[in-house]
């Protein structure tokens, strides 16, 4: 004969007998699995109550009540094992390390061309100045590139830029000048432009590429100036080399030197303060303090006569720069070709 | 041009002597650039004038002389040992290097034992002193020299002095000589020009003769001839120059030839004139004309060269034949010789073009022929003859005939060019004022006249005649302003006016930094290549790549023609860079390539400019960026989400991609052909040809795509889409199809469905398996999401959506489900 006490207990023993059983389990499934035996219809708590309807009823709230504690030991008992698990995981995944010095997976890799680079942050600068970007063909006519600009047939200028021709009347254009003209052409003033491009010359040494890249301003306006040039020039080499030598940014200067282009008149050379000595004299100014970087000019009133510009009312500027020579200032290339092989151990370096 | 320092000071009055530095800034600074300074004595130190005051033999050799030399009269000797055959008498100098000097080459004199006798230095020749090319004895200066005993060597050999390299600009032939280099110096430094004046010297030295006589001048050709200037000189006796005089021509790089070449290159490089000397007793018929050269006619120049001559060349002839290409080089009848004894000088001025033409023609640049070519001022003529025929008659101990031959048959109005003040000004962006710009131009050898008509601030501005190039206001104020001075005009900046905005097309530079940013690394190659390599392609007829345009005259074969593709110099790279040891290669270039416009020839020279549409391409060769463990190589897949990304970035819209086993220049199993929404072929990606690597040298797999950059439609600004509201459902499909369907047609089919709810459609897997599959079947695992903008789908929904597009897949793909 069953007893309450008995009963109880055995209620008792069952919840020290599901702490041992969920002791060795190790994963949420299991333990769940076990406390679902321990409390479903027919589990070992259900098995032991189907002995409570033999009680006198007056004892069996007792049992009820010691049935209650032991389902809250399960649960606790259930709770308390999964904590411990997920204490163990957290400790176990803090222990974890990794030899943080081997190398990143690689990303990206990629990049422009140093001339690329360049050109976009002259175009940058200039567009700072309100420049628009203007381009034109390569293989131009030999009226853009020569006669519309003030340099006809047999003169002593054409020796200057000597030519690749493609037929009569078609060359490689030898400098970007021709797009000067298709802007003046298609547009009338005012005209604010840069234009960057590939340009091409006979020839062919270690400062000389048959193929190099060039940056041409030009701004045609009423009342444009040669201080206007040169205030242009001035916030460029600032911009563009200020602190290249760590000189110190800003604070350079520019000279222009009478020289003769056939399409300008006054026609410059562009110095300016060499950036990297700071006008004390070194290698790259050549001891002089001051780096040519460029020719330029006032707009030759026949090149507006070419265009049908109206050269008493409108006056104008135009540039131009080496790219090239723009990077190997800055970054110390000291063969022009590299640029161009497509030489990995040249071009990763940028 | 050479310019020799003192020589330009010669013929400049200055306020103060400038040094050479000096000089050279204020050259440099006025446009004309001094590219270098040569001090022409720094080659040696310590070598001194010395007299000779005795000589007796070398007792041990009969080759030597023992030398007594003093470096002051009256002092004491030093007896240097000599091995020249010239040691000359007693009372000459000579050029005594002692004990402590140096000498070109670094070598420093000391005592040493000559045959057993002491000898203190050297007495020097040319060549040891590196001043001349004569190595057959010791420098004896000449019997009259005025250089005194202990002077230093330099001043005696002329070369106390400084060589300046000036670029003259190519609008300046009155820089290419002395006289106006120091026209420069003068108005940049504020001096007075100071010419040579051979006046009262050709009086003293007249002959008994009368030029008109002995040279009868015409000119059929005034155009290419505007003034011929004649002058006979009679009696001469061709030797060596003097020293001093024949060491000027070697400092502006001229050889000395004999007195009377040696004159006529003096004159030249002192006033800008070439000049020619003709031997008169070689020229028939006392006469000379200038005319154009006959169809067919020949002659031979000094170098011996016969020449054929067109109808374009001018012709300087005696009664005859030919004696002369006018203005490039002489013909070897009428050349002077060592028997010379009466010259016919020609100082005269022809038309640039014509030089030119010729000279270039034939080859024939000279120093004559290169300042024709910049323009020589006619008025020059007179004056250089008559200087030269004074040299002449002086170095060469001749006489000169009376008067000259001044043909100028149509002298030109000197420009009267007006300026205004105001317009200087407003050029320039500084305040000027009106004396100062006069004074300019008055340094410059302008004259200048107030236009009183015009008002204050108007000139008429009259240039001097060697200034050909200051014919238009502009030209005045440039000059103005190179003597004013660029230092002194402020910056300002360009004021912005409201014009209408230029379109610009930066889908190139968008292009690159897409690629860059897929991990490619840019190249810039050049745009034209060997024809080789331009037919590496292996492109049919009908492409028009296949018919690149030629470079007329490439500098070698690796210019010969213009690039039709980015893919040959983009390959090349690749090989380049393998042959360095650098096998994974991931690089792209955006430009332009040129083809023939549309209904060109397909060969020969085009008759209009090229097309030169944009094109984006790109290699992949090799392993993908390596990290820890075996290298990954490259694949398709790789090459085309490159491309991918690059539409997208560009929002060119979903491009298509269809397998094209006919490009010949890629695998034809690993190519497609690209195109866009509205069909259009945009472009091609692959696996490169095998034999089209072979021919590039690529012995890797390489991967590809060249697109049309140029044709793709500009991209409109991107609209945003409502951000979804209500959550998304997702079903897959397994399918079974056959191995040959492009997983592009399974897209297809979903596609037209068009089944609304459908958000996206993403193929997960596929593989094949032909044990599990079965052979020539492979099954692809779709994921479909759905979704619709307004509420949370059901699954009943979903699944009957999803069910429809299941069914049309079976029925159209055709497919099996898995
Ligand atoms: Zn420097």
């Amino acid at each position: 004969m069953t007893t309450t006490s008995d009963l109880i207990a055995q209620l008792e023993r069952l919840g020290g007998e599901f702490a041992q059983a969920i002791a060795p389990l190790a994963d949420e499934q299991a333990i769940r699995a076990a406390q679902a035996q321990f409390l479903g219809k027919k589990g070992q708590v259900s098995e032991v109550m189907k002995a409570l309807g033999r009680l006198p009823p007056a004892d069996r709230p007792l049992v009820g009540q010691a049935a209650n504690q032991v389902k809250d030991a399960i649960a606790q008992a259930v709770e308390a094992r999964l904590a411990a698990l997920a204490a163990a995981r957290r400790q176990a995944d803090l222990a974890r390390t990794l030899d943080v010095t081997l190398p990143g997976r690689p990303v990206g890799g990629g990049h422009l061309h140093l001339l690329t680079q360049v050109r976009l942050e002259l175009v940058d600068i200039f567009a700072e100045l309100g420049f628009a970007v203007a381009e034109g063909p390569q293989v131009e006519t030999d009226w853009h590139t020569f006669e519309a600009l003030a340099i006809p047939k047999d003169h002593p200028a054409r020796d200057m830029q000597d030519t690749f021709y493609i037929a009569d009347e078609l060359v490689l254009r030898t400098h970007t000048s021709p797009v000067q003209i298709r802007t003046m052409q298609a547009h009338p003033p005012p005209i604010r432009i840069v234009a960057p491009g590939v340009v091409y010359r006979r020839d062919d040494d270690a400062t000389h590429s048959p193929m190099f890249s060039q940056i041409e301003g030009l701004v045609v306006d009423e009342g444009v100036r040669v201080s206007d040039l040169k205030g242009v020039l001035l916030h460029f080499v600032n911009r563009f080399f200020g602190g290249a030598g760590g000189a110190g940014g800003g604070g350079l200067d520019v000279r222009l030197r009478p020289s003769y282009f056939p399409f300008v008149e006054p026609g410059v050379e562009i110095d300016m303060s060499c950036a990297f000595c700071a006008g004390a004299g070194c290698r790259l100014c050549k001891g002089t303090g001051w780096i040519e970087i460029g020719g330029a000019g006032m707009v030759d009133p026949d090149v507006f006569g070419h265009v049908g510009i109206d050269a008493e009312r409108y006056t104008g500027f135009a540039f131009g720069m080496g790219i090239e020579r723009m990077a190997m200032l800055r970054h110390g290339v000291n063969d022009i070709k590299l640029y161009y092989e497509g030489d990995l151990r040249f071009l990763d370096q940028f | 041009m050479k310019a020799v320092w003192s020589w330009l000071l010669e013929l400049c009055d200055l306020p103060h002597a400038p040094t050479v530095e000096e000089g050279a800034r204020a050259l440099t600074a006025g446009g004309l650039e001094v590219e270098g300074v040569t001090d022409l004595g720094a080659g040696f130190t310590g070598v001194v004038v010395a007299e000779v005051v005795a000589t007796r033999p070398h007792p041990g050799s009969q080759k030597l002389t023992l030398v007594d030399v003093v470096t002051a009269r009256g002092g004491s000797a030093t007896q240097v040992v000599c091995g020249a055959p010239n040691v000359p008498a007693p009372g000459r100098k000579v050029l005594w290097a002692p004990p402590g000097a140096t000498l070109p080459g670094g070598m420093t004199l000391s005592t040493r034992a000559v045959k057993g006798v002491d000898s203190p230095g050297m007495l020097c020749s040319e060549t040891e002193l590196a001043i001349g090319d004569d190595d057959r004895g010791i420098i004896v200066l000449d019997a009259d020299d005025a250089t005194a005993p202990g002077a230093p060597a330099q001043q005696a050999l002329g070369v106390a002095d400084w060589v300046l390299e000036v670029a003259a600009p190519a609008n300046r032939g009155d820089c290419l000589g002395h006289l106006g280099l120091a026209r420069e110096l003068c108005a940049l430094l504020g001096g007075r020009l100071v010419p040579p004046a051979p006046g009262p010297d050709l009086e003293a030295l007249a002959a008994d003769l009368d030029a008109a006589a002995l040279a009868a001048v015409t000119i059929d050709d005034p155009v290419g001839c505007p003034r011929y200037v004649a002058r006979v000189i009679d009696g001469l006796v061709v030797g060596p120059s003097p020293r001093r005089f024949a060491q000027r021509l070697r400092a502006v790089g001229v050889r000395p030839i004999s007195n009377l070449v040696d004159v006529t290159n003096y004159v030249l490089f002192e006033l800008g004139q070439p000049l020619h000397a003709f031997d008169w007793h070689q020229l028939r018929g006392a006469s000379i004309a200038v005319r154009r050269a006959r169809a067919g006619e020949r002659m031979t120049t000094l170098d011996g060269q016969e020449r054929a001559l067109v109808a374009a060349d001018l012709l300087i002839c005696d009664g005859e034949h030919p004696v002369a290409l006018a203005g490039v080089m002489g013909g070897a009848d009428s050349e002077v010789s060592a028997t010379t004894t009466r010259v016919l000088l020609e100082s005269a001025s022809f038309e640039p073009r014509s030089i030119r033409r010729t000279a270039r023609r034939l080859a024939l640049p000279s120093e004559a022929s290169q300042r024709f070519e910049r323009g020589v001022d006619p008025e020059l003529a007179p004056l250089a003859a008559a200087r030269a025929a004074a040299l002449l008659a002086r170095l060469g101990g001749g006489k000169v005939a009376r008067g000259h031959v001044d043909v100028y048959p149509r002298p030109p109005a000197r420009p009267r060019v007006p300026l205004r003040l105001a317009r200087a000004r407003a050029l320039i962006g500084a305040e000027l004022h009106a004396g100062a710009c006069e004074a300019a131009l008055l340094r410059l050898g302008c004259e200048v006249e107030p236009d009183g008509a015009a008002g204050d601030g108007h000139w008429t501005v009259t240039p001097p005649s060697a200034r050909a190039d200051l014919t238009r206001e502009v030209d005045l104020i440039e000059d103005i302003l190179r003597i004013h001075g660029y230092g002194n005009v402020p910056a300002t900046l360009p004021a912005l006016h409201v014009g209408p905005a230029p379109l610009v097309d930066d889908r190139a530079d968008r292009a690159r930094r897409a690629l860059a940013a897929a991990g490619l690394a840019e190249a810039i190659t050049f745009g034209f290549q060997s024809r080789e390599r331009a037919l590496a392609l292996g492109l049919p007829p009908g492409d028009r790549r296949a018919h690149p345009v030629a470079v007329r005259n490439p500098m070698s074969a690796e210019q010969a023609v213009m690039r039709t593709s980015l893919l040959p110099n983009l390959l090349a790279a690749v090989a380049r860079n393998a042959s360095f040891g650098l096998g994974d290669v991931a690089l792209f270039e955006v430009g332009a390539v040129f083809l023939r416009q549309p209904g060109q020839p397909l060969e020969g020279e085009p008759a209009t400019l090229c097309d030169e549409p944009l094109r984006a391409a790109a290699v992949l060769a090799g392993a993908r960026p390596r990290w820890l463990g075996p290298p990954q190589p490259w694949d398709y897949f790789d090459v085309k989400g490159v491309l991918e990304h690059l539409a997208r970035t560009l929002g060119v819209g979903e491009l298509a991609y269809v397998a094209a086993a006919d490009i010949p220049y890629l695998h034809p199993g690993v190519a497609a052909r690209v195109r866009g929404a509205d069909g259009r072929i945009l472009g091609e990606l692959g696996e490169v040809h095998p034999d089209v690597r072979a021919r590039l040298g690529v012995e890797v797999p390489v991967f590809m795509f060249d697109l049309a950059l140029g044709e793709l439609a500009p991209a409109a600004p991107a609209q945003m889409r409502p951000v979804p509201r209500f959550p998304a459902s997702a079903r897959d499909v397994s399918l079974l199809v056959d191995a040959p369907v492009p997983s592009a047609r399974v897209r297809d089919v979903i596609r037209a469905v068009a089944e609304p709810l459908v958000e996206t459609v993403r193929l997960a897997e596929e593989y094949r398996d032909a044990v599990r599959l079965g052979a020539g079947k492979k099954s692809m695992l779709w994921s479909i999401t759905y979704r619709a903008p307004d509420r949370t789908l059901t699954d009943v929904e979903v699944d009957q959506a999803h069910e429809a597009i299941v069914a049309r897949l079976l029925a159209e793909t055709p497919a099996e489900r898995r």
